[in-house]
Order: C-alpha cells, then structure tokens, then sequence
C-alpha cells in the first residue's frame, strides 16, 4: 500500500522534524569531518582558524606521521594483533560452536554454560591477573601475549553467535553427509563452515571493530613504543610533552581510516556485525 | 569411494551408529572443543580465580605473598573515601546515561521509522560513532570541550550564551556531565539500531487499529509501541547497564579521573591502585574488582528479574 502524496500542510508540520534530523547528522558526522580536515592541516594554521577549510591539503603530513610519528609501526602492530586474533577466534570458536551445535555428548551442557558465562566477565575481573599470567609464561609486553589475551576475551561472544546460526542448519543435511561418508572433519569443512558464511562475516566484522578499537588490554600488557598498537600509539602521542594537534589528526585519520573504508563499502554488514550480540 | 560407502554402510554391523551424525567420536570431539576450551580455561577461567585468590591476599614487593582474609574488603567499604566517591560517580553515570540511551536510541528510531527523506544514509551516519574507538572519540570530544577554541564554547558564544562557556571538562562541576554526554553520543546510534529492527518487527495490524481510532501519535507511543517493545527495552537497559558500570576507556582518556576525583569510576581507580601507584599490591584492586563483580551481577539479576516479571503477570 503506497502511503499518500505528503500534502504541503503535513511537510510544514514535518519541518521540526526534518531539521532536528539534520542537527543531528552534523551532530554524529561532523566531529569525523573536522578531524578530516583538521588531518590535512598543519598545526599553525589549525591555531589561526580550527574550524576553517583546508587552504592546501598537506598530504605530505600522513607520509610524516607515518616515519616520523611512529604511525607505520603502530598501524602495522594494530594490523598483526587484530588479524590474528580474528583469524584464530574464527577458527577456534567455529570448531567450538560447530560441537556444541551439532553433536550430542556428555558434558555438552556444562561446556556451554562455562563458555558463554564468559560473555558476563568484566574485562575489570581478568586484567590485573592476566597482567601477572602473562608475565609468569614470558608473554607479557609481547603481541602474542595480547593475541591470546583478545582471543580468549572475545570466543564467549563468537561461540554464541556461531552457535545459534550454526543449529539452525537443518539436520537433514548432516545425516546425509554422513550417509555419504563423510568424516566429521569434512562435515564441518564442506557443510557448517560454507553454509555459516553469514554468521562467519558477522563475527570477523565484530571482532575486528572491536578489537581494532581495544585500549584497555592492550594499555595494560603493552609497554614497550614499538610494541604499541594504534589506540596506544594515539594515546601516546596525545600526552606528550608539546602536543602537536594537526599530527594528532592525522594519527586519527590513520586510525580510523580502515574503518571508515570498510563502513563506506559493507556499511549493512557492519551495523548487523555489532549489534548481533544484542538482538536476542 | 563415496559410492562404496553408501553401499556397504546398510550392511555394517555398527550401522546405527555410524549414521546418526549426532554422535561423535571422543578423540574428534576433543580435537574440535580442545583450543577452545585450553585458551578459555587459560586467559579467561585461570585469570577470574586468580583474581578471586588475589583479592584475599597483599602482596609486598620481593614476591611476598601475605593472607589477609577480607581484611581489603573492610578497608575498601570502611575506609576508603576515595572508593565511595568513585561508586557515586559510577552510579550517576551508569543511571543517567542508561536512561539517556535507551530513551534516546527509542526517539531516534522513531523519527527514522517515520520514513523521512534520506531515511537509509541518515542510519548510517548517525551509527558512525558506534563504530569508532574511545581514543578517537575522547581525543575528538576533548578538543571540542575545549575553553579557548572548542567547538561547545564557540557554539555557545555565537548564539550569545557565552556567561555559560566554561572549561568543561577542568570543572569538577561539570566534568562528569561532559564525560557522560560523550559517552551518549557514541552509544545512542547502536540504541537506535536495535529499537529499530524491533520497530520494523512489530504486527502493523496493531498501528493500523490505532490509526482508525483516531490514536494521537503520544498515546501510540505510551499505550501500543512502548509495551510492545518491552523486551528489547529490557534487554538493552541491562545491556547498557552492565557497560556503564564497568566504563573505564572513555574516563581514562578525556581526565583520567580528575579533576579532584570528580570522574573518578570504579575501574579507572582499579587501574590506578594496581598500576599507578606504584605500590605492587594487586590484592587491593582485586578486592574491588570482585566486589563490583558481585554488585554487577546481582543487580542484572535483580533487573531481569522485577522487569521480566512483569511481562509475566500482563499475559
């Protein structure tokens, strides 16, 4: 049913409406437009007008921030932790979610409830003993150590998420595989995982937002500067001694680029990703 | 291969069991559950009762260990004004920005629901500071809480209101309120992204009768599509909750507590105890990291609890 031409008397009536929409727009996407602008701009010319458009875009700033700055090696630490750590808690929390989904054993239920009472734990309960773990097992200041850090933190939320989309595959289909012969690692490889793509994208999404944007661990067990993973490397740059703010731009234009590039293509994907958790 | 298979199977004396794909051998299961269950039993499990152990100990520098019973609890509960302004701070904002959020995330979804132009980018826009991490986002805010070139102050000067520019976040007066309002900004969009996928689900049958008679757009709201929408508001109260009470990134970044403990929040002054102050005492922080624990929980038990309850006695 095709709703009414909108008279002229109901667009007056929407104009409240319609302008609080636009308030709030510039609301949520202009503090990222003006770190935009800002990025491109040096400092002195930031000083003289903050909010003014960029007179020259000094390109060159990123290459600096990139050398100079420390940013190269911050992205690329960023980089390492997080595609690993989603690689892995993919990986693992697949296998893991396909068993709990799929088979009947004993013991099942108590697996289930010890997992995902994990998604209840806050962060503040783990850290000060992790901080001591990881120093026990020589992983502490080490990326590996945050690598199996972040994939312990996050496989409560993945195993749940891939659980539930996981038993919703008919059964049917995995009789019949066994039928055919197919051994346990090939109904997991050639039906859970092709069939569970969607769920599969979802978690990569969530996890690698999440963990692209986590401070608070990696604060924690990261010390060293070239160690530092983008947040830090942000952090670091903003307490120090003669805060430069248009290189301090250009760090956050660096660290939220990979974001805003994959929100600009999968923006869909991206919004179901982190509220999947949520929707129950 | 596969065809013999299928052929022989039928024959085979352990049939029955060889095709129920619900059964599984024990050394398959361990292989698949085995990572999972190791690295969660090691960074998840291990550390939680550690923290639990640590919370009943202090430790004194050249790896001392000593047994103290609940002696940090007393201290924490009886002694330690510093923890108590914390709690307030933390119940301020866990209360206000809750309420904040979920009412707010419910008015932005109406408006979106209402189909207005440009109704699909607006979405996407307005969830872009989900996506953004607190470094960006603290960084961000804190130049526009600015005093001398902030965009609050600016903003508030041009429309004539400048007797209210202060220093935002240098005020413990208003320190907290500006944290807070950062803390909404960022977490509204993702509110209105879950009431909105509600709002899409809800039966239009119900609306359309409500049209008819003559329904104003408030009683719509109060009487139909708030009661409906009860269980995702249930479920995103709690969810927020439990954000709130344990905020720490956000704090940390824009005033690190300060000024005069007027942010100060139960994790921000967990982290300092155990890493700031130098005092190598990890007992004393756990301590309070376990009481919170204990208090986050019960009062998620306590909400689900009295706002299911309800749910319970209407139907």
């Amino acid at each position: 049913m095709e709703a009414p031409a909108i008279s002229f008397v109901a667009y007056v009536r929407r104009t409240p409406l319609l302008l609080f929409l636009l308030v709030y727009t510039l609301v949520t996407g202009g503090p990222f437009l003006w770190v935009a602008t800002m990025s491109l701009r040096t400092t002195p010319e930031i000083f003289a007008a903050p909010y003014a458009f960029p007179s020259r875009f000094h390109w060159e700033k990123f290459a600096e921030a990139w050398t100079k700055s420390n940013y190269g090696t911050y992205f690329w630490n960023s980089m390492i932790v997080v595609v690993t750590a989603v690689l892995l808690l993919t990986v693992i929390g697949a296998m893991g979610a396909h068993c709990l989904a799929r088979y009947r054993f004993r013991g099942s239920r108590l697996v289930r409830f010890v997992i995902l009472s994990g998604m209840i734990l806050p962060p503040q309960l783990m850290i000060l003993s992790l901080f001591q773990i990881l120093r026990d097992f020589g992983l502490y200041n080490t990326l590996t150590g945050l690598i199996v850090v972040y994939v312990a933190g996050h496989l409560a939320m993945t195993m749940y998420i891939l659980e539930g989309f996981f038993a919703q595959i008919p059964q049917d289909l995995f009789d019949a595989a066994r039928m055919d012969g197919y051994s346990d690692f090939e109904i997991f490889w050639r039906i859970t995982l092709p069939i569970g793509v969607p769920a599969l994208f979802t978690t990569v999404t969530l996890n690698f937002i999440i963990l692209w944007n986590e401070f608070l661990y990696a604060v924690v067990l990261l010390t060293d500067d070239d160690k530092r993973t983008l947040p830090l490397g942000v952090m670091h740059f903003m307490g120090s001694h003669q805060l430069d703010v248009g290189m301090l731009a250009t760090g956050l234009m660096i660290t939220i680029a990979p974001i805003i590039l994959l929100y600009a293509c999968f923006s869909e994907t991206m919004i179901k990703g982190m509220t999947a958790g949520a929707v129950r | 291969m596969t065809l013999r298979a299928r052929l022989l199977k039928p024959f085979g004396r352990r049939q029955a069991s060889e095709v129920d794909a619900r059964r599984v051998a024990p050394g398959t299961l361990i292989l698949f559950l085995a990572p999972a269950l190791l690295v969660y039993a090691g960074f998840t499990l291990y550390p939680v009762l550690r923290t639990f152990y640590n919370s009943v100990h202090t430790m004194r520098p050249h790896g001392v260990v000593e047994y103290v019973g609940l002696a940090n609890f007393s201290a924490l509960v009886g002694v330690d004004p510093v923890f108590w302004k914390a709690v307030g701070n933390t119940a301020i904002f866990t209360i206000v920005a809750t309420i904040a959020d979920v009412l707010g995330g419910l008015l932005l979804a109406l408006c979106l629901f209402s189909r207005p132009p440009f109704a699909k980018l607006l979405r996407v826009v307005w969830f872009t500071p989900v996506l953004m991490s607190y470094v960006v986002v603290g960084i961000v805010w804190v130049w526009i809480y600015d005093y001398d070139w902030g965009l609050a102050n600016l903003v508030l000067r041009s429309i004539g209101l400048g007797a209210f520019e202060q220093s935002w976040l240098g005020d413990p007066r208003t320190a907290l309120w500006s944290v807070m309002a950062t803390h909404i900004w960022k977490w509204l969009g993702f509110n209105m992204i879950i009431f909105l996928a509600a709002l899409s689900a809800l039966p239009g049958e119900v609306l359309g009768a409500a049209e008819l008679d003559n329904c104003g757009w408030l009683a719509k709201l109060v009487y139909i599509v708030i009661p409906m929408l009860r269980p995702t508001i249930v479920n995103l109260l709690v969810l927020s909750f439990v954000g709130k009470m344990m905020i720490f990134d956000l704090i940390w970044i824009m005033t690190g507590g300060g000024p005069l403990w007027s942010t100060e929040t139960v994790s921000t002054y967990v982290y300092k105890r155990a890493f700031d102050w130098n005092t190598f005492d990890l007992g004393y922080p756990s301590a309070i990291a376990v009481l919170w624990f204990i208090i986050i929980l019960a009062f998620v038990m306590l909400m689900t609890r009295l706002l299911r309850q309800r749910d319970k006695l209407e139907f």
